[in-house]
């Protein structure tokens, strides 16, 4: 027996049903809450685990997220960006904040970004719903997106979003001028906003 | 128009790469900024695709519980969210309390403020004056050494113009020196007094300050074996003329030129005379007196 065919929600439907559930959740609605982290745990709690490289740490980081959208759903500002992406911007930032209280800050970085970009998703077929469906689509566009880009603009990007490094550390760790790696960055990410940004 | 140096800034702010100093900054430009704000907006969600290239992973199960648990006492901060509160009896009092405190605190702090503004002030005005002072003494010694500059430059054509006049004093004085000395000078033009020798002549310049004197003679006849002409200056304050010393003439032209200086001072020179004298000479003139001034 087949299982039921999953839609891919459309991109605006699917960003404005978010900005929907977080308006509810702004008004004290748990089982709204609920509904995002529904929607929402996954890639976010993948980014934790990306940057800190510790299954616990990214759970701790992925409950602050959340305890802290339920505070703050209020002031979130619907015109200047869609919920995932704030929420994505929100676990990134907090398990950045995690990495960079580390001692073992370096330890961590060998294992956190490693040289290929560990696109590897084994076994996660029992996981697709809708959502992980919109999420893996995505995720294959942003690849092809990043793979077009050169090498070290990858490498430096990467570094620069997962790695917690500040910009003099990422010069340090890729043996280049301050001004190049800055250099490297700005293409990167103009490239990228060109190609990509309306995925999220 | 953003140029490279904004977009590199952004593209940093946007990967929360800026810090400290630098992250002051931009976000300072930022509140008046537009068009930097916009693209901020656009790097950050650029960024947050970059999230996507993370494997997606599973959370564990309990955590959904763990978080709705935790946030089921908790009250979302909404903008519109009032919590009703009554306020106690005692409040009023409190208030009073609350407000004559305050407004004793205020008026020492408003007093402390103001004598300091006073104290402020006064140091400002004293310090105006300060300055003033040091303006107008600053004033006088430029005036002071103006005119010590110019009294100097006069001082200076003063001693130039002086210089000058000394120069040409010296000149004068050098010139009348010159004059006076040729003034004292005496010249006697001597004349035979032998009958065989009617040509012979004599000239003698006599210059008393030196007591030195020049002899000139021609056409003397030759000397005689045993026998020099000898000069004489016949000065009143002696008996006997004074001895000027012996000479030779040129026997073939009776010319002669000879300088001399008596034997004794000679306070004046009235005459000259040429006697025919002994070989070396004689204290009193014996021999043929030759020339004699006229």
């Amino acid at each position: 027996m087949s299982s039921p065919a999953v839609i891919i929600p459309p991109d605006e439907e699917k960003h404005a049903v978010d900005a929907q559930i977080l308006q509810r959740v702004a008004a004290g609605d748990q089982a709204a809450l609920g509904e995002l982290y529904d929607r929402f745990s996954r890639p976010l709690y993948s980014v934790a685990l990306r940057v800190l490289n510790d299954a616990t740490e990214a759970e701790d980081v992925l409950h602050d997220v959340f305890v802290t959208v339920w505070d703050k759903a209020a002031d979130f500002e619907a015109s200047r960006g869609h919920a995932f992406s704030w929420a994505l911007t929100l676990t990134r930032n907090r398990a950045i904040d995690r990495v960079r209280s580390r001692k073992r800050r370096s330890e961590i970085l060998t294992q956190a970004v490693p040289s290929d970009l560990g696109y590897d998703e084994a076994d996660d077929a029992k996981l697709d719903s809708a959502d992980t469906l919109w999420i893996k689509e995505k995720a294959a566009a942003v690849r092809s997106a990043v793979a077009t880009l050169p090498a070290d603009q990858r490498q430096a990007l990467e570094l620069a979003y997962f790695g917690g490094l500040t910009q003099l550390q990422i010069a340090e760790k890729l043996a280049e001028p301050l001004g190049t790696i800055k250099a490297r960055i700005r293409r990167a990410l103009l490239k990228l906003r060109d190609v990509v940004s309306p995925q999220l | 128009m953003i140029d490279e140096r904004k977009e590199e800034a952004a593209a940093l702010y946007a990967l929360d790469l800026l810090e400290g100093a630098e992250r002051s900054a931009f976000e300072t430009q930022l509140q008046s900024d537009r068009e930097l704000r916009r693209l901020v907006d656009q790097l950050r969600a650029a960024s947050a695709n970059i999230a996507l290239l993370a494997p997606l992973a599973e959370p564990s199960a309990f955590l959904r519980e763990r978080i709705l648990a935790d946030v089921a006492d908790r009250e979302p901060t909404t903008p519109d969210h009032v919590v009703p509160f009554r306020l106690p009896l005692w409040t009023g009092w409190a208030a009073a309390v609350c407000f004559i405190v305050a407004t004793g605190y205020f008026s020492v702090a408003n007093f402390n403020a103001r004598s300091q503004a006073n104290f402020l002030r006064e140091s400002e005005r004293l310090t105006r004056i300060e300055a003033g002072n040091l303006s107008n003494l600053l004033e006088a010694e430029r005036l002071i050494s103006r005119q010590q500059i110019s009294d100097l430059r006069l001082a200076q054509a003063d001693a130039s113009a002086l210089r000058t006049s000394l120069a040409s004093a010296a000149a004068q004085i050098a010139d009348l020196k010159q004059q006076n000395a040729l003034s004292d000078l005496k010249i006697d033009a001597l004349a035979s007094l032998v009958v065989g020798t009617p040509d012979a002549r004599a000239i003698a310049v006599w210059n008393p300050r030196t007591q030195e004197g020049v002899l000139t003679v021609a056409k003397l006849p030759a000397l005689p074996e045993g026998k020099d002409y000898q000069l004489w200056v016949v000065d009143p304050q002696y008996p006997i003329p004074v001895d000027g010393g012996v000479f030779q003439v040129d026997p073939a032209t009776g010319e002669a030129r000879v300088t001399f200086k008596p034997n004794k001072p000679v306070a004046t020179a009235a005459k000259f005379a040429v006697s025919l004298e002994r070989k070396g000479g004689v204290p009193k003139a014996e021999g043929t007196m030759m020339l004699l001034s006229y």
